[in-house]
């Protein structure tokens, strides 16, 4: 790995070129989650009661908190990179500088990660908007650190699927038959045990679940020993995703 | 001291694809030196391997003392690029390119300041400072990629087909621009398939077919030794081969039928053009020999002696 702090000088390109997108990508960061909170939150919610004493926008909102982060440093690394790496070759111009190929691709990481962010914390502004906020200040800054993590997994895993993709077709298997199902059976909009036992079993492989139990209990300042265990799985899933992905790229990058 | 670049047995294999097969050469601190052949010769290949952006399969490949490696930050920090291709940052503005890449090669931002002030004059984009890329031409963005090359003041330069689909105001300013480092002794390393280009700009040239150096030497000296001072073209029938060859090869060193053309090639034109009004034939040339001439003897098509 010959990583530098030439990292954060791609990370800083990013963000001079995000200037233009800025205002396009927050009106979509925060109707996506206004979409969410208001069909199940308050039109499917009125139906589901209480939820350990709380109305469901609770249980609700710090699940679609972390799936969002999940999906924008998802997108932003599938398709993000794959313009910059394909369409635009601005790796080629990159490797031929000081920037390493591993600082290219781990600054694009931050990137995704950074965007995931974003897309979090816009979140929570309109959870909190609404009333739904978190137990107290160190909580919000604990959501806020657990996003960066989730970040960072959610993008190296999407630059792993993108140093094998040979086009942007190739994304469809990822976000349908992986990121779809996560968002499905990670607990984020019900709890999951009323799923059968193996279902359950099989929802402890996906790290969406572990965020998601980590950012739920973090919201309500439940902070219990066995939530390590979570942030154990995504930290470990995240440092191994981030090496492979590394690897997969510098070897696509070069040749 | 010894060479700025030597390259030993240098060898690129892409899988089972050979793109350059153990070749060698040295290139001294301040010469221009070109590498030309076709297309997929192994031109660009040879260059990526010296400026660090592709691994040598085998050989050895020394730069300014260092070996070449994809992770030698040392090379790349003092080489400059200007790519093939067209690989500015579309979504930078021709100001924001510059200062992005300044950053990557370390330089403070009061610095860079200076010297894109300074570039964009030199390679007169000025007007163009806060254009998006897509509002350039062909040219001006093959302009901004001298400028880009030249930010960190760089040691060596490595322009690969740098003029490739420009017009010719815009090629000759390139072309002035690269004069202008040479002079100031910037080493220069130049692949091309323009022929004028080369002859233009290289003290020394390699001619590269499949992976292989076919010739070394100086533009004209290699004109000379390969093919001559002056070519004969013919536009003529095959049926009179016989009888106009006949005639005329005591006098050339070689000749050759290309299509509806007969060539000769000769270091002394006078008895042959003496031949040729003597032999009163209607649409006949003659120029000099050029290094086209040589490239597509060496490349092309074999000469028939």
């Amino acid at each position: 790995m010959n990583l530098s702090y030439r990292t954060y000088y791609v990370f800083v390109r990013n963000m001079v070129s995000y200037k233009r997108f800025v205002v396009p990508t927050f009106l979509v960061s925060l109707v996506e989650p206004l979409f969410y909170l208001i069909t199940f939150g308050i039109g499917m919610g009125a139906y589901m009661g209480y939820f350990g004493g709380k109305p469901y926008l609770y249980f609700l909102v710090p699940g679609v908190l972390v799936s969002s982060v999940m999906m924008s440093s998802t997108f932003e690394c599938l398709y993000g990179t794959f313009v910059k790496m394909v369409h635009e070759k601005l790796y080629d111009s990159l490797i031929a500088t000081p920037v390493s190929a591993e600082d290219a691709v781990a600054g694009d990481i931050a990137w995704g990660a950074f965007r995931g962010l974003v897309s979090g914390s816009l979140m929570m502004l309109v959870a909190v908007v609404m009333g739904i906020i978190p137990v107290s200040v160190p909580s919000l800054l604990l959501l806020l650190v657990l996003m960066v993590f989730i970040g960072v997994l959610f993008a190296s895993l999407a630059m792993i699927v993108t140093s094998v993709s040979p086009s942007f077709d190739f994304f469809n298997y990822y976000t349908e038959l992986i990121i779809t199902p996560m968002l499905f059976f990670s607990g984020v909009f019900f709890p999951l045990d009323k799923f059968p036992a193996w279902m359950q079993k099989l929802s402890e492989f996906m790290p969406l679940t572990h965020a998601v139990k980590i950012s739920r209990a973090v919201f309500s300042g439940e902070y219990r020993a066995k939530y390590l265990w979570n942030f154990l799985v995504i930290f470990v899933l995240e440092v191994v995703a981030f090496v492979i992905g590394v690897r997969m790229m510098k070897k696509r990058l070069i040749k | 001291m010894g060479a700025f670049i030597t390259a030993k047995d240098l060898t690129k294999k892409y899988g089972d694809l050979t793109a350059v097969d153990g070749i060698s050469f040295e290139i001294q601190e301040g010469e221009c030196f070109g590498f030309l052949g076709p297309n997929g010769a192994g031109k660009t290949s040879t260059v990526k391997m010296i400026h660090c952006v592709s691994p040598v399969t085998s050989g050895t490949l020394t730069v300014k003392g260092m070996p070449a490696h994809i992770d030698n930050r040392a090379v790349k920090m003092m080489t400059g690029v200007i790519p093939q291709e067209i690989t500015l940052d579309n979504d930078l503005t021709v100001t924001e390119n510059l200062a992005i890449f300044a950053k990557f090669f370390d330089i403070p931002r009061q610095e860079a300041k200076k010297r894109i002030a300074d570039l964009l004059k030199f390679v007169e984009l000025e007007a163009k400072r806060v254009s998006k890329i897509d509002e350039l031409s062909t040219g001006m963005k093959r302009r901004l990629l001298v400028a880009r090359a030249l930010l960190n003041h760089p040691k060596l330069i490595v322009a690969d087909e740098p003029t490739t689909g420009l017009d010719p105001q815009a090629r000759h300013l390139i072309w002035q621009r690269l004069r202008q480092l040479k002079a100031q002794g910037t080493t220069l390393i130049l692949t091309t398939q323009y022929m004028e280009e080369a002859q233009q700009l290289c003290d020394r040239i390699v001619i590269m077919h499949q992976g292989k150096i076919l010739r070394e030497g100086l533009p004209l000296k290699l004109v000379e030794e390969e093919i001559g001072r002056e070519v004969i073209e013919i536009r003529i029938s095959k049926d009179e081969d016989e009888r106009i060859i006949g005639q005329l090869a005591p006098f050339a060193c070689g000749h050759e039928r290309v299509g509806d053309t007969l060539y000769f090639y000769c270091r002394d034109g006078h008895d042959i053009l003496k031949k040729l009004v003597e032999l009163d034939l209607p649409n006949t040339w003659t120029r000099p020999a050029s290094l086209e001439d040589v490239f597509l003897k060496l490349t092309g098509r074999g000469l028939i002696e």
